[in-house]
């Protein structure tokens, strides 16, 4: 214990020189503007300066990165919360309540709350990444295909806490999702399904141009037609912070969104995109009002920001204890490590002390920047809603263009886009609910992937999901929570017609 | 910060220069786009950006990198192959260049390009895989894999970067050679493929030495043979599978290539760049920190490499055929 | 609920439109039973390419058959208002037409007119103010997405 705290405050001794923070202050602003453009997440933003860190020392490449990384994570949340554009995947969920507190002008504390569930989840995962990284790693290895088939049904079962509208309509929604994931090369025979010849359908169908499409897109159409514009927006500075009770109905979502979103971030794959949407559900079920969520909870920000925050850092613990690509994300900073002549592996921690607990602190001072950096940030943010509608739409439907376009620089994921903004604007008129829709497109490749390799493991044998402990644990808790959400529904009729997306935009 | 201003600052310079300059002669006139058709971070990116960087100096003209990723490799193959032939657009690609048209056939996909709409320019780098096992399988050497496969058909598994992929066709190489079956687990990508084994969920799989070398010295994977024509210089104890009585050799290389229309004099200030860039200490430092050996082949070396490469790979795909049900 | 109100004082005649969205998740079934005809489906122990897709597109058309019989008390079509219909049609068109574009007259052409046409055409704000905002706009995001990003995007065929 003693020997870690000094090699942390040896981490932080290099972290703190000015120079280092100058580049976490420099990685920040440009890794929140880039998570501002919808279509550049953190993955394209440390792509896009990847190649800016191979003159730099380790340290300070890291830093940059890790700054960048930060940065982009927050800047998806903030155009989320003010334009209802999901700049990538962890912020679907975000998009739902934090754009309803908006609208009744409450863009100020989202804001400020994202920003602060994201720095204790950081801070959060920071330290159980210095404390445990080793032991979690071998945990996290633990995960093969059938444990994250039983992680990710459990996922699908947090749908049914995910809506307060019709059940029928939430599963509808989520089964198309599931079927647009089903979309693309098959990983497990290499058949192209439902492509139709076009070789960027080969990848399958990316969640930004959907979300983008879906919320984004969707949001104007309906919103364009009003015969009174919306409002221009003015809030006082008291209007910016939040109230007492604010923080006092975010505190548990924070925390538990930081535990929930770090366990699942660990595990190797890209299952930490769920980590928000389980979140979501969570804070839902757990509030005692859940009528509140889709019309501006904020605990349906702090949550989900919180969980993603920590997924994110979660992710750190394989790459680091076992020098695996876990992730794309992961990946990238892995080649960013051995460009300067480190090779991560499981003997890093023993054999460069120095670099690992530098590029803990240096985590650390990533996400402290971006508070101090944030928070007077979100004034100027909430700024943009000064400008009248009439100009706004017209350049977010530019943003989201380029924006699409820039996720691999092509016209395909604009034109999805569009597709996805058309179908989203006539089921919100209908009366379904998206949020299904990009939580099934997230889990129908990886669900349908490890229910087929576990068989393949198996040689075709079922028993494998209840032989093994991790497993098992997991589908039973799933079902149990399953159990608990469909109880109400058998008992007590639902009204059919109540959704958040028609009631608002019928009146 | 200097540095990225600086940066900008040239980049913007550069973008005035290829306007003013777009009706020059001589090539390279203007600035270079190296398509990379994997995402940043991967084999292909981590030896372009370096030869990008040489090729900059040689040419005093800048060679920027576009990563064009999807559908493994296909759709940066694809955009160079169809690209304009005026040398302004290369292509830094890996051996799946040539499996790639192969699958195409075998699902009677319309092919995205075809490897004769590619002219070679040279040979990078290439590093022969190695067949590794989880510590818990009872087994040190090949003829041991071989026997514990034959008492148990059916029953090992190993992982691969997913099907047809540079993984999993070095596999079907050994198990077709060596008239084994076992359970395939194709994943998502090299990284997951090397998790899954490292878990135990599979007891076997093939990986480059990049990868694995910190598992193996850790002792978390024990490598059992290679790929190569011959031993590997880091992995000197480690016989090939020709030495065991198996003709079978395969490499992941990465390489640069042109569209095919593109002028002869064109090609050949390209040729003689990169023979240039592979020797300067620089790129070579480089190479070595992300542990990829230099193995440079000049255009007409290099063609009959990729041809020996495709035959090869193009029977290993008519013998597995289609997967699954 | 003021549709749920309409939806009792209409008891009698005309469509639902829980009856039409239910009809077309049906119609989705099919069109994916139909493309998923040549992937093999292989077995419960065995799933191949087709097995998830079908299975997937049977469930759809269940609950799309559950929406359409339990949604005859839903509002009626007829009463669905589509006030904004126009509009997204028109905004739809531009975005099409943009897209359609973004690759053939290079970014900054594509996103001047663009903003030209929603602000001069549909907006009528003063052209001077167009103009500064289009030109400003597709610039200013050029030079920040495109220079410093590195993000290559398109140019058209005059270098611009």
């Amino acid at each position: 214990m003693g020997e870690t705290f000094n090699s942390l405050m040896m981490g932080f001794s290099v972290a703190f020189q000015p120079e280092v923070l100058m580049y976490a202050f420099f990685g920040c602003i440009i890794g929140t503007l880039v998570g501002m453009m919808p279509g550049l997440g953190p993955l394209a933003g440390i792509s896009l300066l990847l190649p800016a860190t191979f003159g730099l020392n380790p340290i300070i490449a890291i830093v940059l990165l890790a700054g960048v990384y930060y940065g982009a994570m927050y800047g998806g949340s903030t155009t989320s919360i003010l334009m209802r554009i999901p700049g990538e995947a962890a912020s679907v969920m975000t998009c739902v309540d934090g754009y309803a507190m908006t609208q009744q002008g409450r863009a100020g504390p989202a804001l400020a709350i994202a920003a602060i569930g994201s720095f204790f989840a950081g801070t959060f995962g920071v330290i159980g990444l210095m404390l445990m990284a080793p032991t979690l790693a071998s945990f996290a290895l633990r995960f093969g295909p059938p444990e994250y088939t039983a992680l990710l049904l459990m996922g699908l079962f947090v749908l049914a806490y995910m809506s307060g509208g019709s059940m029928l309509k939430t599963l509808a929604m989520a089964v198309l999702g599931l079927l647009l994931g089903m979309i693309g090369i098959d990983v497990m025979s290499g058949y192209t399904r439902f492509s139709f010849d076009i070789v960027e359908l080969g990848d399958g169908v990316g969640i930004v141009p959907v979300a983008v499409g879906l919320f984004g897109i969707s949001e104007i159409l309906l919103t364009a037609g009003q015969v009174d514009p919306p409002k221009v927006q003015q809030p006082t500075l008291r209007q910016l912070i939040p109230t007492k009770a604010d923080l006092k109905l975010s505190v548990g979502p924070i925390m538990r969104g930081s535990l929930l979103g770090f366990m699942i971030g660990i595990i190797p794959g890209s299952a930490h995109i769920i980590s928000s949407f389980v979140s979501y559900g969570i804070e839902r079920r757990l509030s005692k009002h859940p009528e509140r969520f889709g019309n501006g909870a904020i605990e349906g920000v702090a949550g989900p920001e919180s969980a993603n925050n920590a997924a994110a850092t979660g992710a750190f613990v394989p790459m680091l204890a076992l020098g695996i690509p876990t992730g794309p994300v992961t990946a990238v900073m892995l080649a960013a490590i051995m460009v300067h002549g480190i090779l991560p592996g499981p003997m890093l921690i023993q054999q460069q002390p120095d670099l690992f607990w530098g590029f803990v602190a240096s985590m650390y001072v990533g996400n402290v920047v971006l508070l101090v950096l944030n928070l007077p940030m979100v004034g100027l943010f909430v700024n943009l809603l000064r400008i009248p509608y009439a100009y706004l739409y017209p350049c977010i439907l530019a943003f989201c263009i380029l924006g699409c376009y820039s996720v691999s620089n092509s016209t395909m994921d604009v034109w999805i886009m569009l597709v996805m903004g058309g179908v989203g604007y006539v089921l919100r008129k209908f009366g379904y609910d998206l949020a299904p829709v990009a939580l099934g497109l997230v889990l129908g490749p990886m669900l349908e992937l490890s229910l087929r390799q576990s068989l393949a493991m198996s040689g075709g044998d079922y028993a494998i999901f209840v032989q093994r402990p991790i497993a098992v644990t997991m589908l039973v808790m799933g079902l149990i929570l399953l159990g608990l959400a469909l109880k109400p529904l058998i008992f007590k009729s639902k009204d059919w017609r109540s959704s958040v997306g028609l009631d608002k935009t019928i009146d | 910060m200097k540095n990225i201003v600086k940066r900008s600052v040239f980049a913007v310079m550069a973008a005035v220069a290829c306007v003013a300059v777009q009706a020059q002669e001589t090539f390279p006139g203007r600035a270079i786009s190296m398509v990379v058709p994997f995402p940043p971070g991967g084999v292909a990116d981590v030896t372009g950006r370096p030869t990008a960087i040489a090729l900059e100096k040689v040419f005093k003209q800048p060679v920027s990198i576009s990563n064009r990723p999807g559908a493994g490799g296909a759709i940066g193959n694809a955009a160079v192959a169809n690209a304009k032939p005026d040398g302004y657009t290369l292509l830094m690609a890996l051996s799946s260049i040539t499996v790639i048209p192969e699958a195409d056939k075998l699902f009677n996909r319309k092919p995205a390009y075809t490897l004769d709409q590619l002219a070679p320019i040279a040979l990078i780098s290439a590093d022969p895989v190695i067949l590794v096992v989880h510590p818990s399988l009872p087994v040190k050497t090949l003829k041991e894999v071989i026997a514990l496969s034959r008492k148990q058909p059916g029953e090992l598994s190993y992982s691969t970067s997913g099907v047809y992929g540079a993984l999993h066709m070095p596999m079907e190489m050994f198990l077709h050679a060596a008239q084994l079956k076992m359970r395939h687990v194709p994943t998502t990508g090299g990284g997951p493929a090397l998790t899954q084994l490292l878990g135990g969920h599979v007891t076997m799989s093939a990986g480059g030495p990049a990868a694995i070398t910190s598992h193996v010295k850790a002792g978390k994977l024990r490598p059992i043979v290679t790929w190569g024509a011959e031993r590997h210089p880091n992995y000197k104890e480690v016989p090939t599978f020709k030495e065991q009585g198996y003709d079978i050799v395969y490499y992941i290389w990465a390489g640069l290539f042109a569209p095919v229309a593109t002028p002869e004099s064109v090609i050949k200030v390209l040729r003689d760049g990169v023979r240039q860039a592979v020797n300067d200490p620089e790129f070579k430092n480089q190479m070595a920190k992300v542990n990829s050996p230099i193995n440079y082949l000049d255009a007409p070396d290099f063609a009959k490499y990729v041809d020996a490469d495709a035959k090869r790979l193009a029977a290993v795909v008519k013998v597995v055929g289609k997967v699954g049900p | 609920m003021i549709e749920a109100k309409d939806a009792d004082v209409q008891v009698k005649g005309g469509l639902r439109s829980d009856q039409i969205s239910g009809v077309v998740l049906i119609a989705i079934a099919l069109v994916v039973v139909w493309f998923n005809r040549e992937f093999p489906v292989g077995t419960l122990a065995d799933p191949g390419p087709g097995y998830v897709p079908l299975l997937l597109a049977c469930t759809l058309g269940g609950i799309g058959l559950l929406v359409a019989v339990m949604g005859a008390r839903s509002q009626s079509l007829a009463d669905t208002a589509w006030p904004e219909a126009t509009r997204a049609l028109i905004i739809m068109g531009a975005c099409v037409a943009a897209t359609f574009a973004l690759e053939r007259i290079g970014y900054r052409l594509t996103t001047a007119a663009f903003l030209v046409f929603f602000l001069g055409v549909i907006e009528r704000k003063h052209p001077l103010t167009v103009v500064m905002v289009s030109a400003g706009f597709s610039l200013a995001s050029f030079y920040v997405i495109g220079v410093l990003l590195k993000v290559p995007l398109p140019r058209g065929p005059w270098g611009f």
